[in-house]
């Protein structure tokens, strides 16, 4: 291996690799804050113009993009509470607060720097221990897989609001509309009422503009003949300067590691991606922390620890990908065939055959996790701007974006509709105070949970013991049941009234 | 006077449009060929499609952009082939089975008769996997124990009605046996649940499964091709086992019917040119492509035989719930 390394170190510090880096790192934070635009498509995208390049140069730009787009996401997050992509959701929790109290820079550089910590400590994950990890990623089968999405649903108990009847309707919204589409497994259409176009399902991307991005858009046209905001945003930029200054970062560590943590192990369960690592571990660390009820609120550890995990999903949903031709997520999936073009097949006979390349890339993901924090703490001011642009100009440029960006992914106008029409439901959900995110969440987990099960009764012909017949389904059992029962032991609890205070939901808006 | 202005004029579009329909299919290509690709950027029909591309831009001296459809098993793809003006600057990808499997199982927006075959480009057959880890060291022998254990066998697929779920259904009536199928969302996924032990046989395409193969890790008991496919030509065929079962995917080029025929073999010669050019062989063989090509005639007529094939097993034994 560590020939390999010493190897591939020369190939990937060439010249035209390192531009093909930086140039990757700095579109992939674009295409990551342009709400509709996402890491998949953007690298889907890229793939045949990359026909003719030498094969390091392609894959350092889908190395950048990569990296690049997970952070990226979290900028219209904590701006304008539109996630850039669906691993930005819990970044919106504590980052928009943040930027609503005139953090706005100190809760970007807390992001970026979280970003790339979990980057780095992916991919040194990745170059170090892919092997042996590959082979734990073949222990999740249908079972196991299941019980890790329940508890990510369990994730929604605390994302209520201070009214569980309207956090539950949101909830309900999304698993109706998850299972939209042709049944995986009989072949049944569900809810298509004859449409061709929803035979496929309500794409994720779609829902999750339509929801998060159309209703700022209204807000902001109708906040603009209100108010002056131009000043407003001045105001906030040039106070949270004063305020990155003197932020104790130290505090942040026990985050990182935790975060860290969480996003590699998902990343390696095949199927998972960073917008479950990133919800699972915003909830984790809110659940360790002190004073719970901070969270939702704008504390800094939030932002760090769903920008965290989602980059440390990154380069190890590669370790099942490049071993075992698996991928852990859909742009794991992309880059897959990415390698392909360019004559890599993916599986053992990558690091044999194809060697240095394949290390090459691995190097490329370190590398650009490192180039991310610079690009994007000098790139921090830029973006600042964003909220200082007219809102006359900005609700028009979202809508904008937005519209090409969903209608790239199939080339559909039908999907262009579509997202205009869930963006009224969710100008309605606001304006009813109803919160965004458990739809969102119920619709990437209420599908995968539901399949899983089937799936597994499949195997099982029907014998639910089957469902506890692992050691990590029986650890993620475990899990769940904790974290749906410890509120409720805390507040009953004698001697310790105030933790049950604690224990009230988080106020979340999004 | 105002009369004779009409039809000077009515005369003149006519003589112009018809020059220019000629013009068209005496220089065809004059603009870029939209070439539709019914499934998502990045998976294997795209990847194989966009590879090939530009080797037909280079032998048909034209342009093509590939757009990506994806949807509904491929059924929005197809339909949009199928309804596309039939001038020859639309053409797009077929897989087989869904191309044919889909106006079965449901009311579609278009039928196989509204879609002109050009060209078939690869010819990918299934194949019976075992981990290495497994008891079953043939087929013979998977059959024997589903016959002592029916239902106990479960089999992974792509789906239901993919390739690889007909064929189980098929090899089921050929041997009288009973198995258990668990639908995957893709090929690699059911290479994971296959390597980790969760199902006890996966069925998938040659290609996706031949670097498992040579590493040792999945052991083939099976291809379904008519003959060995010469990348993996020590894995038996059913039909030399005794069971006369052929099925896989074959992908190729085609144009919504009515397509003027001249169009048709030029589109069909540039398509053989680039199947034959070396470096696109060497593209196809990185990428474990089994390329075959088959002309317009040849690949309809499979095409037509292939889905005689699933009307037959669709009326005796439906794989889909209607």
């Amino acid at each position: 291996m560590v020939d390999y390394l010493l190897q591939a170190l020369p190939l990937v510090f060439a010249f035209d690799v390192m531009l093909a880096m930086v140039v990757g790192t700095a579109a992939g934070v674009a295409i990551g804050a342009l709400p509709g635009l996402s890491t998949t498509m953007g690298i889907a995208v890229l793939i045949p113009l990359t026909f003719t390049m030498p094969p390091l140069v392609a894959l350092g730009l889908m190395a950048g993009i990569y990296n690049g787009a997970m952070y990226g996401g979290s900028i219209p997050a904590i701006l304008l509470r539109i996630p850039g992509t669906p691993a930005g959701i819990a970044t919106t929790f504590d980052g928009y607060p943040m930027a609503q109290q005139g953090h706005g820079v100190q809760a970007m550089r807390i992001a970026l720097v979280s970003s790339a910590l979990g980057g780095i400590v992916s991919a040194l994950t990745l170059i170090l221990l892919a092997p042996p990890l590959a082979s734990v990623a073949l222990l999740f089968g249908p079972a196991e897989v299941f019980w890790l999405a329940v508890f990510g649903l369990t994730a929604i108990s605390v994302l209520l609001a201070e009214n569980p009847v309207k956090g539950l309707l949101s909830a309900g919204f999304g698993l109706i509309i998850g299972t939209v589409g042709i049944d995986q497994l009989t072949g049944n259409e569900r809810f298509t009422f004859d449409v061709l176009e929803l035979t496929s399902g309500i794409g994720i991307l779609v829902l999750l503009t339509g929801l998060y991005a159309i209703p700022p858009a209204f807000e902001l046209a109708a906040k603009a003949m209100l108010v002056n905001p131009t000043e407003l945003a001045r105001g906030m930029a040039s106070k949270a300067e004063d305020a990155s200054e003197r932020f104790a970062w130290r505090s942040l560590i026990p985050t990182w590691i935790r975060a860290s943590g969480i996003g590699v192990a998902i990343g390696i369960v095949p199927g998972t991606g960073g917008n479950i690592a990133s919800i699972i571990s915003w909830n984790e660390t809110r659940r360790a922390a002190r004073e719970p009820e901070r969270f939702g609120k704008g504390a800094p550890e939030g932002v760090a620890a769903s920008e965290c995990a989602n980059n440390a999903d990154n380069a190890s949903a590669l370790i099942p990908a490049l071993t075992l031709g698996i991928p852990g997520n859909a742009v794991a999936a992309v880059i897959l065939g990415g390698l392909l073009v360019h004559g890599m097949q993916p599986g053992p006979a990558l690091f044999r055959d194809t060697a240095p390349v394949t290390y090459g890339f691995m190097l490329a993901m370190l590398i650009t996790a490192v180039l991310l924090f610079f690009i994007g703490w000098f790139g921090a001011r830029l973006f600042i701007y964003v909220l200082q642009m007219p809102p006359l100009l900005l609700a028009p440029m979202i809508i904008a974006m937005s519209t090409i960006g969903i209608y790239a992914i199939n080339n559909s106008m039908f999907d262009v509709w579509l997202m205009l029409f869930i963006g009224v439901i969710g100008f309605l959900m606001e304006r009813l105070r109803m919160p965004l995110a458990p739809a969102v969440l119920a619709v990437i987990l209420g599908p995968m949970a539901e399949a899983e099960l089937r799936r597994s009764l499949l195997i099982s012909r029907g014998d639910f013991s089957f469902l506890f017949s692992s050691a990590i389904s029986l650890i993620l059992v475990a899990l769940t049941i904790i974290m749906v029962i410890a509120p409720l032991v805390r507040r009953l609890a004698p001697g310790k009234p105030k933790r049950g205070k604690d224990e009230h939901p988080v106020q979340v808006d999004g | 006077m105002r009369f004779l202005r009409h039809v000077l004029t009515a005369g003149a579009v006519g003589i112009f449009t018809l020059a220019g329909a000629s013009f068209a299919q005496a220089d065809y290509p004059e603009r870029p060929i939209t070439m539709i690709v019914a499934f998502s950027p990045g998976g294997g029909t795209d990847v194989a499609a966009r590879s090939l591309a530009p080797f037909i831009e280079k032998y048909l001296d034209g342009s093509i952009t590939v757009v990506n459809k994806p949807g509904a098993g491929g059924e929005v793809g197809f339909t949009a082939i199928a309804q596309a003006e039939p001038d020859g600057y639309t053409i797009g990808f077929l897989n087989t089975p869904n191309l044919i499997t889909i106006p079965i199982e449901r009311d579609t927006r278009y039928e196989l008769e509204n879609i002109a075959p050009i060209a078939s480009v690869v010819d990918d057959p299934g194949g019976f996997h075992v981990r290495s880890e497994s008891e079953f060291e043939t087929l013979d022998e998977l059959i024997a124990y589903a016959k002592e254990h029916p239902n106990a066998v479960t089999f992974g697929t792509t789906g239901i009605g993919s390739d690889d779920h007909l064929a189980a259904l098929a090899l089921q009536r050929a041997a009288g046996i009973e198995l258990t199928h668990v639908p995957f969302p893709g090929a690699s996924a059911v290479r994971a649940a296959l390597l980790g032990g969760h199902i006890s046989l996966g069925v998938f395409n040659m290609s996706e499964a031949v670097s498992f193969i040579e590493e040792g890790r999945v052991r083939p008991l099976g291809q379904m091709a008519e003959e060995r496919w010469p990348v993996t030509p020590d894995v038996p065929t059913f039909r030399e086992q005794g069971y006369d079962i052929v099925q896989g995917s074959i992908r190729g080029i085609g144009a919504p019917a009515g397509v003027p025929d001249e169009v048709l073999q030029k589109v069909a010669s540039a398509i053989e040119q680039a199947i034959n050019d070396p470096e696109f062989q060497q593209i196809a063989a990185d990428q474990s492509l089994p390329l075959r090509f088959m002309g317009p005639q040849a690949y309809s007529d499979t095409l037509n035989a292939l889905r005689e094939g699933y009307l037959n097993l669709w009326q005796e034994s439906p794989w889909a719930e209607q």
